[in-house]
């Protein structure tokens, strides 16, 4: 069996050997250097601009701006935020050129022979503007009087997104309540803070591609983006990737695609044709990529005697920054997560994207469901305290099962399992037992203990997350085997797979390989993987909303079948392509939110004890116990990687990891001052429960789960610390001066 | 200036500017791109590498001050005939790495610190180990790596 089994990673032995070569390892001897520069304006028109100066510096090849690119627009789902800010609107665009909405727009590219020259000559980018105000937050842009960021969309709101659930009868529900909680709750930012810094190198090929090398998620995507501001044909334009170092969603959306791809085109439309390399600082990668969405949702819940659900009604805005990214599909995310899984007769719904002038917020592990799962499991545990039902208790008397009705009143997909996973979870983590007592710590070495301020507490969560895309989104995935042999031989010898799914250090060509070595009946180690180049592979969809594996896997046991039927054919070599499309899924309805959104979902329950310092305000997670069914765990080891990774980061996201921004701008763009996990950080004890029991749909009944252990680790820390000490936390990162505010002590 | 230095057991002579950071020097000069950068505040050990045996991050010192230094980098680590250090072996078995990138550091880390410390417990390889960073990991499977090899498994 290929699948089942956790075979050393395909990757392995040149990333410990230091031969893996990731996008800044790639500079050829003849590069010339290409740096962006960022308008470090969050509102403001530009006025002008004069490059005469920065042209005329030693070393320098180019500057480009506004006025070199042909569509001067891009964007993941919607073409909101020009290339370059610039005086002049040029070329075809629909959106407004001159005015820069946030610090990172870009506002020209110095190419110049050295990357010192480069920074030299872009200091003489003479950049005159006129200040506007800034629309800082939330509450900035809905207040009556702000300056609309997007007027071209005719909304006359910067609340441009709007999704709505409308669900049975609200004062029925209501009527029948024996307990209310009501909340605000504050979601905070959160940094991707991927271990490799955006980087990127871009040529002209021998058949006159312009081609990309470059961390991303989806070569398509990218290429796609990459034609339309360049006005060229796709297929003149080559997307590859090379090793990554590491994503997270922080690379779905562009960095310095479209600016390298220009770059090197303009070079040798000029008659130089020399490669173009570009690389981010750390800081600049902060300051100029997307976040988790920081937002605000309200929610009044009620439940009846007995535990069961009556009504919910919740309204939710997430800063969506300056330009869209994927916020609204974010949103929607967000939207129906915020019923938890749970059956919920009556519901009333609003959420909303909000533009305002903050960096903008994005793709990150869960893509707006981690935000969701917070009010919704707080909520529900604040139920259970209300009635003094036992948490898990409760949520058995609540969870979807197959058949149920979710909450966009159409029945979930079938292979509905919470109900396991849940009880699975609460027998793992003994949920009954007796909490022992506290391990004394000290989280200063000149700090003494103080055993009486310890308190312990265990607190559980739950929750679902799609796989794939959602809400009508054309999904699909493709993938092309093809099978080697002599010609009179009954059974092929070795097999290549052409696959565009990217590598971002989960472990997903390794995986491949499994199934296509599975697939194909072929020994692991005579399947050979042609990968994440978009001139060998077909469209394979985004590494993102853990879809992976499921969407891939069932590309690869299309191809393998049909290349099978090939090589009985006689076909030598014998080709199989195929193209996996899953059941349709539909958008949300407008005013009551009704639609099938989704094909497949994976589930996750998390038990966390920790303790807590009451005299400091330092929190110990003493350990973790999540669960998960993965209908079928491929590579195991690659499952509990995956498992302890969004553990350990939404562990930071709970605990530690505080972006402050300040009317438009990020204040700590370093790792010395936005700080995720070190090693003597994290829980040292997380007990990972895989349970496989399979997904109809799912390539030998696998589910995603890359993103599901990320989504209740939040929720189920603030049970814990209310099982600690009778507070309830509305926000977090609960860092030790936020804990010991509340404590009051 | 000239600066020299030996890497990987080969005498290297480059020019260098006097304010040139060691692992750019390494990286462009040497070229030797298996030291990587993740930041610009010594936070996250992704360039560690051994000078004289020592563990050290190349992104706090200058070039120039490795004169004369004997270096080992990521590439060094294996054997001349492609054998790998224990310690790359074990982070390959005990699957210590995902995206890969903090992982030569970790492995420069973590072989200095077995050097100090044979037998290590669990608690002090995540001492030893608090100057590298790793976002994909969630570090148990790095600190299963270390108390591997320092087994000899």
């Amino acid at each position: 069996m290929s699948i089942g089994s956790s075979p050393i990673r395909e990757d392995a032995a040149a990333k410990v050997t230091g031969q893996a070569r990731y996008p800044a390892d790639r500079t050829p001897p003849d590069a010339v250097v290409a740096k962006v520069v960022f308008t470090d304006q969050p509102h403001a028109r530009l006025v002008s601009l004069d490059t005469s100066a920065a042209s005329a510096s030693p070393g320098v090849l180019a500057i480009l701006t506004g006025a070199d690119v042909a569509v001067n627009e891009y964007g993941l789902t919607l073409f909101d935020q020009p290339v370059f800010v610039s005086v002049e609107h040029t070329g075809r665009s629909s959106v407004r050129c001159d005015v820069s909405r946030w610090e990172a727009d870009h506002l020209a590219v110095v190419v110049a022979e050295t990357t010192e020259q480069a920074d030299a000559a872009a200091n003489f980018i003479e950049a005159e503007w006129e200040q506007l105000d800034v629309v800082a937050d939330i509450d900035d842009a809905l207040a009556d009087d702000a300056p609309l960021l997007h007027a071209e969309d005719g909304l006359g709101s910067n609340a441009y997104h709007n999704y709505k659930i409308r669900k049975g009868d609200m004062q029925a529900g209501w009527a029948r309540a024996a307990a209310v909680v009501e909340a605000t709750y504050e979601l905070p930012h959160q940094e991707h803070a991927y271990l490799q810094p955006e980087a990127g190198l871009a040529y002209i090929d021998d058949e006159g591609r312009v081609v990309v090398e470059v961390g991303g998620q989806w070569t398509h995507e990218d290429r796609e983006q990459i034609a339309h501001a360049l006005d060229l044909p796709e297929d003149r334009v080559r997307v590859i990737y090379p090793p990554i170092g590491g994503a997270f969603g922080g690379r779905e959306d562009m960095s310095l695609q479209i600016v390298l791809a220009l770059a090197a085109k303009t070079l040798h439309e000029s008659g130089t044709d020399r490669p173009v390399v570009s690389q981010w600082s750390r800081e600049e990668s902060i300051v100029g990529h997307h976040k988790r969405h920081r937002g605000r949702i309200k929610a009044r819940w009620g439940a009846d005697a007995d535990g069961k659900i009556v009504a919910i009604h919740n309204e939710a805005w997430l800063d969506a920054g300056a330009y869209n990214y994927t916020s609204n599909k974010v949103l929607g995310n967000c939207h129906i997560g915020q019923a938890g899984p749970y059956e919920v007769p009556n519901a009333h719904i609003d959420s909303h994207a909000v533009y305002t002038n903050s960096v903008p917020g994005g793709a990150f592990r869960g893509f707006g469901g981690p935000q969701a799962a917070f009010v919704a499991e707080s909520q529900m545990n604040r139920l259970a305290h209300e009635l003094g039902i036992d948490p898990v208790e409760i949520r058995r008397r609540n969870l979807l099962s197959d058949g149920s009705i979710g909450i966009t009143q159409t029945p979930m997909p079938d292979g509905v399992t919470i109900r396991e996973v849940v009880e699975a979870c609460a027998t793992e983590a003994d949920f009954d037992s007796a909490l022992g007592p506290a391990e004394v710590f000290s989280p200063f070495a000149s700090l003494p203990p103080s055993p009486a301020s310890l308190k312990r507490g265990r607190g559980i969560a739950c929750a679902l997350k799609n796989v794939g895309f959602s809400f009508g989104f054309p999904e699909r995935c493709e993938a092309t085997i093809v099978l080697h042999g002599e010609p009179d031989s009954g059974t092929p010898d070795r097999a290549e797979l052409f696959h565009a799914g990217a590598e971002v250090g989960q472990g997903s060509h390794t995986a491949f390989l499994q199934m296509a070595a599975e697939a194909t009946g072929i020994d692991l180690d005579k399947v050979e993987g042609r990968f994440s180049d978009t001139a060998s592979s077909g469209d394979s969809g985004s590494a993102s909303a853990s879809r992976l594996t499921f969407m891939a896997g069932n590309s690869i046991l299309g191809a393998a079948e049909e290349a099978d039927r090939a090589w009985q054919e006689g076909h030598r070599p014998a080709v199989g392509h195929f193209r996996y499309v899953p059941p349709s899924t539909e958008p949300l309805d407008p005013e009551t939110g009704i639609c099938h959104p989704n094909f497949s979902y994976g589930y996750v329950a998390q038990v966390v004890e920790l303790t807590v310092d009451t005299e400091t305000g330092h929190i110990v997670i003493d350990r973790v116990v999540s669960t998960h069914d993965v209908g079928k765990a491929i590579n195991p080891d690659l499952v509990v990687g995956q498992i302890e990774g969004a553990v350990v980061q939404a562990h930071g996201y709970t605990l530690s990891e505080r972006l402050r921004v300040d009317d438009g701008r990020i204040l700590n763009p370093r790792f010395s001052s936005y700080l995720i996990p070190g090693i003597a950080d994290v829980p040292t004890e997380i007990k990972s429960v895989v349970l496989e029991l399979a997904d109809p749909r799912g390539p030998w009944g696998a589910r995603g789960m890359a993103e599901m252990p990320y989504m209740t680790y939040a929720p189920a820390v603030i049970a814990a610390l209310h099982d600690a000490t009778g507070i309830w936390f509305e926000t977090f990162p609960l860092t030790p001066d936020t804990v010991l505010a509340r404590l009051g002590t | 200036m000239q600066v020299g230095m030996t890497v990987n057991g080969e005498a290297h002579e480059a020019d260098a500017e006097p304010r040139t950071l060691l692992v750019h020097h390494i990286r462009e000069a040497v070229g030797l791109t298996g030291t990587n950068i993740g930041c610009d505040t010594s936070s996250c050990g992704a360039c560690t590498i051994h000078i004289d045996g020592e563990p050290v991050k190349s992104c706090t010192m200058l070039a120039v001050q490795a004169n004369g230094a004997d270096i080992t980098t990521i590439e060094g680590m294996a054997a001349d005939d492609g054998t790998l250090h224990p310690m790359q072996q074990a982070f390959m078995e005990n699957h210590g790495l995902q995206c890969g990138y903090c992982t030569p550091g970790m492995v420069m880390a973590a072989t200095s610190l077995l050097q100090e410390n044979p037998s290590p417990t669990e608690a002090e390889v995540r001492q030893g180990l608090e100057g590298n960073l790793c976002r994909c990991t969630g570090y148990h499977n790095i600190v299963k790596a270390v108390l591997a090899a320092a087994e000899g498994e």
